[in-house]
């Protein structure tokens, strides 16, 4: 059975918190496959998931179902594919990044592409992937003052995430390369609404790993 | 379809709005939306619309549109056009221009046409959010199309079309705004939230769709929080102190504290709150 902790917000919203990673997707998933019909949405946090309701008298179903749901079976993803994403590592803050962890600007990069990730959520903007596995030798804090205008597809770190910014927006984060992947792309939601989840290249959940595909050229 | 109206001038800006999107903030895409959903709507209803029909959003002044067709018009909401009072609609003959003035009270206006704005949708909504890439604003010169049907002689012998009285807005310079715990109401000091409704807020003119910034006091921090959703109308305090209230086009996950959410009935007047008027907050319980 289902014991969650639960914080109301707004009117409409419950917030389930203090999940680990893995219930927190089971949890989202169950909703989602259900189409039940006094939700409106459920938005992943980092360990968190917000139940959006179509009004407030729904949250009686909303916590039965909640205390209905029983999420103790084994759970295994490990047959789920990893997407590989080429970067040209050419960022301008390689050699900061570098300098602060006292090592050559070939180990950030190898650091950077070793590890396996994980899409954690999604937001800040459309697309954009925060990523969980980096290593800890690259968690850094963010840089002092956000750049103005940050390119789609540039290849970023900040505190214990990874990222890649999705449109063109300002950040704080450092950033240590480019890829051609199109991580968001608006036009792909103009028709009807089942087929716009391609203007999305991630989901959450996914499994991720960097690939070098050329050296830095500053 | 047919081309209604030519963008003289854009003013403070204008851009095609509806109810927005719905389902799509796990991926990361703000619901967006028309900045205040009330004005929208009745300015379709005057015209008979469906209710989340495309309208014309205007930013406070300076706007001017020139009219390409015999047709009805109807505005709503916080701005002041000469030729066609707010919350009301009437005739225009085709080469009419609509002037909008600074002299508007809010900070949006909403501009109907038969069967509402033709546009390119986006995840099922016209809805434009620049800060996404969604969508890009109007521009000078601009051409409009309704979806109609124009009828000329649509409503005979009216010489014009009202919000009933209970329905029409005014924006005083003081206003109530009730507020309910947000998420982390119990981690900030009891001083922080007497002082949100004791104290007089307003609107910073550092403010924009994403978000409106509260000027009016410090409050003490909280502290900070794995990144969690977001919804449109909370109080977040950032690690200065400073309060912003998220609206329809801000991020969909923060790690800001949350001290309050603004209430569903409250938001469309307080997105009307320009800088100047001044805001008391009032705590409500759930």
């Amino acid at each position: 059975m289902g014991d969650f902790k639960t914080i109301r917000y707004g009117e409409r919203g419950l917030l389930v918190c203090d999940l680990s990673f893995e219930i927190r997707i089971r949890l989202e998933s169950c909703a989602e496959n259900q189409s039940l019909p006094w939700l409106q949405e459920v938005v992943p946090g980092y360990d968190s998931l917000l139940f959006l309701m179509q009004s407030e008298n729904c949250l009686p179903a909303l916590v039965r179902w909640l205390s209905a749901q029983d999420l103790s079976a084994q759970w295994d993803d490990s047959d789920r594919g990893i997407l590989e994403v080429p970067v040209c590592y050419n960022g301008p803050d390689l050699r900061t990044v570098a300098e602060a962890i006292q090592c050559s600007v070939e180990t950030v990069i190898e650091l950077h592409s070793s590890a396996e990730y994980r899409v954690r959520m999604m937001g800040f903007t459309p697309g954009f992937p925060y990523l969980d596995g980096l290593p800890e030798r690259l968690h850094l804090p963010r840089r002092g003052s956000p750049r103005n205008h940050i390119k789609p597809g540039t290849v970023a770190i900040g505190g214990s995430h990874a990222g890649i910014y999705s449109v063109a927006s300002p950040g704080g984060w450092n950033l240590l390369g480019e890829t051609d992947l199109r991580l968001f792309q608006p036009e792909k939601s103009r028709g009807d609404v089942d087929g716009s989840e391609a203007a999305f290249h991630l989901r959450v959940g996914d499994r991720i790993r960097f690939v070098s595909i050329g050296e830095f050229a500053l | 379809m047919m081309p209604i109206l030519e963008v003289i001038s854009v003013g403070s800006g204008m851009t095609l709005q509806d109810s927005g999107r719905s389902g799509w903030r796990r991926f990361g895409v703000a619901p967006g939306g028309a900045m205040d959903q009330h004005g929208m709507v009745q300015a379709n209803r005057l015209l008979g619309n469906l209710q989340h029909a495309p309208v014309l959003e205007l930013m406070r002044q300076g706007a001017q549109l020139k009219v390409l067709a015999d047709t009805w018009l109807a505005l709503s909401g916080g701005g002041f056009c000469a030729e066609l009072p707010a919350w009301s609609a009437r005739f225009f003959e085709a080469g009419s221009v609509l002037h909008f003035s600074e002299l508007s009270e809010g900070l949006w206006a909403y501009l109907a046409v038969p069967g509402g704005f033709v546009a390119p949708k986006y995840f099922e909504s016209v809805s434009v959010d620049t800060r996404s890439g969604i969508g890009s604003g109007l521009k000078q010169g601009e051409r409009l199309y309704a979806k109609g049907p124009i009828i000329a002689g649509q409503y005979p012998r009216v010489r014009q079309r009202q919000v009933h009285p209970d329905l029409q807005k005014v924006y005083p310079d003081e206003q109530q705004i009730r507020l309910l715990p947000g998420p982390q109401y119990d981690s900030f000091a009891a001083d922080s939230r007497r002082l949100l409704v004791e104290g007089l807020w307003q609107v910073s003119p550092r403010s924009d769709r994403t978000g409106y910034r509260l000027d009016g006091g410090v409050l003490e921090p909280a502290p900070s929080i794995h990144s969690e959703p977001v919804i449109s109308g909370s109080i977040q305090v950032t690690t200065d102190g400073l309060a912003i209230v998220t609206m329809r086009y801000g991020p969909t996950v923060g790690g800001y504290p949350k001290i309050a959410v603004i209430r569903e009935a409250d938001l469309d007047q307080f997105a009307q709150c320009g800088p100047g008027t001044r805001i008391k907050f009032i705590w409500e319980h759930y």
